[in-house]
């Protein structure tokens, strides 16, 4: 079993092969972006994309990405240069604690990989099921917009 | 020896260290010691070599973005650019500093932050290069950062903004070690007021799963009441797969007494047995009916920060070391010394970003089974609470009861009477023993409780009291503690007043106004919302504006205006805020902007949604569907402004809250003609 993660061929250890992909990336990859928020597929914090589709991973099994492309956080910036998505985040001061933020961010970046120039209403259905207690909805969709500029 | 560790792999041989002291856990609590901060401790905040300085931030960052906050004050009193100046969270190494709570981290931490970089970068002026600088404070005018002016008052990018858009590790569960294993501390599902323990399980089925290493009797002192069974594992999915296997049986002692949360903390049930014991106004209101005579209930309530909680625990050169997400690092360490019968200085806890904390991780758990599963196995541990763990184990805000009375005569409040029933925020179960608990039960009040309750009006005869009961759930500080609940009573009714009186409800604040900035707040906000205007119609649904405003700590001031729209069927939306808010001196205020709107986002999730649900005392939330927190399309556009002030810096993460609940609330009112008074609101109480 092997996957893409962020450009490259990995194996995937076969006792992870149960896991859910949030502990393979976290505890096998140590890509720590992706978090655990809920572990049930509420709340987003997880969110990473797979095959250009904006995914779960808490509630994705490790062994269900063999031959597919996964994209982490990780995997946005080219070196020193962040995605634009990245960018309009620090631009808009978004995140307070930031724990929901790399599922935020992965959640934006497919919408906008899809839709080059969504409406309110997209970003509304693209990020509605990401949580944030800190409640930093307002700048989240006030980067997304700047971002589409950008991309 | 009681203590045991069933170990699949052979263990390192630190089980024998754990087994001295075996198992009776100290009734003595570790009571958080909380020096206040000085120009003298705050040397050991800065620190400089070769033309580069490090900050040791001093406090918990967990989302109020304090680190950025406060390097700007170091930046501008020392001179330094800010690429030279590195921010390094603290770790118990340093000396002691108190917990972050209480939005005090620019009040308190500013001027003695400012005053040792100014020891400093005279200290460099004069050639010193090496060794202590010592500091003697000067006037509050000589230093060069508490006046707006370069990076005060500016909004840099926020420091470790970078890291969090790139997915870099921050947080405890980010911690990743050698060898490190994944571990749960099982607990009986029943109150954690009610003594429990695990009687049998099925060792067999657990050894049996793949990534299984240990089963650990001994993982740490209980919570609350309740003795847990640990589980290590080498991956961390495979602690579910173990805990099934296990089905562990439980030992569970019957019901908790005060099961019925809602009556045990009934106001009027509690007022039929006599006067409250703790008064926070102590007037005389006269005997006659009253205008306003309101039941007001909020109920008991969860953080709900996107982290769970999470520590881990390694043994490392004869020495425990922790990595925590704690609002309390040196808490932590005190307790972990203590429960563990170490020397403070074989412990060492490593502050790391919090993922929201919002006054629930003040107390330590999550640490102490790390701790208790690292020290059985020899191996690092990693634990991270479920999200139901973080529900039925964590404390919650506590349910409040009120009932609230005013009369008014010639368009002014002439007596009041404001009284509650809650539970405990300071002396929670949580962290002070059953024994301890009768003493202050006795004796002690709690300022926690009754935060907010002097309504910031001058209100003629007018009582405050309150009384609390200890119940099945854990409760303690929840974002602005009695201050949210507190200002929600008091608006509401300030808003029935107004209405008796017949007197435009934002002219009736400015008229009962004990602070003139209170008052300058309140006619800001009237301005930017255009008060005296019909809110936006929104098609075919009733809308309505409302107002509140509020006093958080005495010295920071908020204000407040929304509009609802409410549908036939009682479904209530939000459709726009304003807040203006007065913290004095702002240092950044894009992130003073982010804590009003992060507070409006609360203030919304208090009057729609906040509501923990319980079976017979315990808590029988498992997901955040159970436990719901405001959404993206709940929110609303907001417009904040921010009074330019040059009075020393106060507070700005939980003033908002005393104004954002009750203006939602009254615009509901005036939307439906329905006075909410049950929250979360229901929308059978507000059909058309
Ligand atoms: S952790 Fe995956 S959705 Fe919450
Ligand atoms: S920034 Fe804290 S949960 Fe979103």
């Amino acid at each position: 079993m092997s996957f893409i993660l962020n450009g490259q061929s990995h194996d995937i250890p076969p006792d992870w092969a149960d896991e859910p992909l949030l502990f393979l990336l976290r505890e096998n990859f140590g890509l720590m972006g992706a978090k655990f928020g809920c572990g049930v597929g509420i709340c987003g914090a997880c969110t990473i994309i797979i095959d250009g589709v904006a995914t779960r991973a808490c509630t994705t099994r490790a062994g269900d990405v063999d031959g597919l492309s996964v994209r982490t956080i990780e995997g946005l910036a080219e070196g020193d240069s962040l995605h634009p998505v990245q960018q309009a985040w620090l631009d808009h001061g978004v995140p307070q604690c930031g724990y929901c933020q790399a599922g935020q961010i992965m959640a934006a970046v497919a919408l906008l990989d899809e839709v080059s120039d969504p409406s309110a209403e997209d970003i509304d259905a693209a990020m509605d099921a990401n949580l944030c207690r800190c409640g930093t909805y307002l700048r989240i969709k006030a980067a997304i917009l700047s971002a589409a500029e950008q991309v | 020896m009681r203590r045991r560790a069933l170990l699949a792999a052979a263990a390192g041989g630190l089980v024998a260290l754990i087994g001295a002291g075996a198992g009776v856990w100290s009734q003595v609590p570790v009571i958080p010691a909380r020096p206040e901060p000085d120009a003298e401790t705050a040397l050991s905040w800065i620190a400089h070599r070769e033309g580069r300085y490090t900050l040791t931030l001093p406090r918990a960052e967990m989302g109020q973005n304090i680190a950025t906050a406060l390097k700007q004050i170091a930046c501008a009193e020392l001179g330094a650019a800010w690429e030279v100046v590195d921010v390094v969270l603290h770790a118990t190494d340093m000396p002691r500093v108190k917990a972050t709570v209480g939005s005090e981290s620019v009040m308190l931490f500013a001027e003695p932050l400012a005053q040792a970089c100014a020891a400093l970068r005279d200290a460099l002026a004069a050639g010193q290069v090496a060794g202590q600088v010592s500091v003697t404070p000067r006037p509050v005018a000589d230093l060069r950062s508490l006046r707006t002016g370069g990076l005060i008052g500016a909004s840099p990018e926020i420091t470790q903004g970078r890291e969090i858009v790139t997915g870099a590790p921050l947080y405890a569960a980010d911690v990743h070690l050698p060898g490190m294993q994944y571990g749960r501390v099982l607990r009986a599902p029943v109150s954690v007021e009610v003594e429990s323990r695990p009687v049998r399980w099925n060792i067999e089925a657990a050894r049996a799963v793949p990534g299984f290493v240990a089963v650990v009797e001994d993982c740490g002192p209980p919570i609350g009441k309740a003795q847990g069974l640990g589980i290590v594992a080498t991956r961390p999915g495979a602690l579910v797969a173990i805990a099934e296997a296990m089905d562990v049986a439980w030992s569970m002692a019957t019901p908790h007494a005060r099961s019925d949360i809602a009556r045990a903390v009934d106001v009027d049930v509690r007022l039929s047995q006599g006067a409250l014991p703790h008064e926070v106004l102590d007037g005389a209101p006269e005997d006659g009916a009253w205008d306003v005579d309101l039941r007001i209930d909020v109920p008991l309530a969860a953080h709900g920060p996107i982290e769970p909680r999470a520590a881990v625990a390694a043994w490392q050169d004869g020495a425990l070391r922790v990595w925590a997400g704690t609002q309390d690092a040196f808490y932590i360490r005190d307790f972990l010394a203590d429960a563990f019968a170490l020397p403070a200085m074989a412990v060492t806890v490593q502050s790391c970003r919090i993922g929201g904390a919002f006054g629930g991780k003040t107390i330590c758990t999550v640490e102490a089974e790390a701790a208790a599963l690292t020290l059985a196995t020899g191996n690092p541990v990693k634990v991270q609470w479920t999200r139901a763990q973080e529900y039925a184990l964590g404390f919650h805000r506590p349910p409040s009861s009120h009932r609230i009375k005013a009369r008014v005569a010639q368009g002014r409040v002439t007596d009041w009477d404001h009284a509650q029933m809650s539970s405990h925020i300071m002396f929670t179960a949580a962290v002070v023993p059953p024994w301890m608990q009768r003493g202050t039960d006795l004796f002690a009040g709690d300022g926690g409780v009754a935060r907010g309750m002097a309504a910031p009006y001058v209100l003629g005869r007018a009582r405050a009291a309150y009384d609390m009961v200890r119940l099945p759930v854990h409760t303690g500080p929840w974002r602005g503690l009695g201050a949210g609940p507190n200002a929600l009573a008091v608006e509401i009714a300030m808003d029935e007043a107004a209405l008796v009186a017949g007197v435009d409800p934002l002219a009736f604040r400015l008229a009962h106004s004990a602070d003139p900035l209170l008052a300058a707040v309140l006619a800001r906000v009237g301005e930017i919302a255009g008060w005296g205007r019909a809110p936006a119609p929104v098609g075919g649904l009733r809308a309505g504006r409302g107002i509140a405003c509020g006093t958080y700590k005495d010295t920071s001031h908020a204000a407040a205006v929304a509009d609802v729209a409410v549908d036939a069927k009682g479904r209530v939306r939000v459709t726009r805020l304003w807040c203006v808010h007065d913290c004095g001196l702002v240092i950044n205020p894009d992130q003073v902007r982010a804590q009003c709107e992060g507070n409006l986002v609360w203030s919304l999730g208090m009057v729609l949604t906040d509501d923990l649900p319980t079976d017979a005392g315990h808590v029988t939330a498992q997901t955040f569907a159970d436990a719901p927190i405001p959404h993206m399309t709940d929110v609303p556009p907001i417009t904040v402004d921010l009074i330019q002030s040059d009075r020393p810096p106060q507070g700005a993460g939980e003033t908002a809250m005393v104004a954002g609940p009750g203006a939602i609330a009254n615009a509901i009112r005036a939307a439906t003609g329905q006075r909410p008074t049950r929250f979360p609101v229901r929308s059978e109480d507000l059909g058309a």
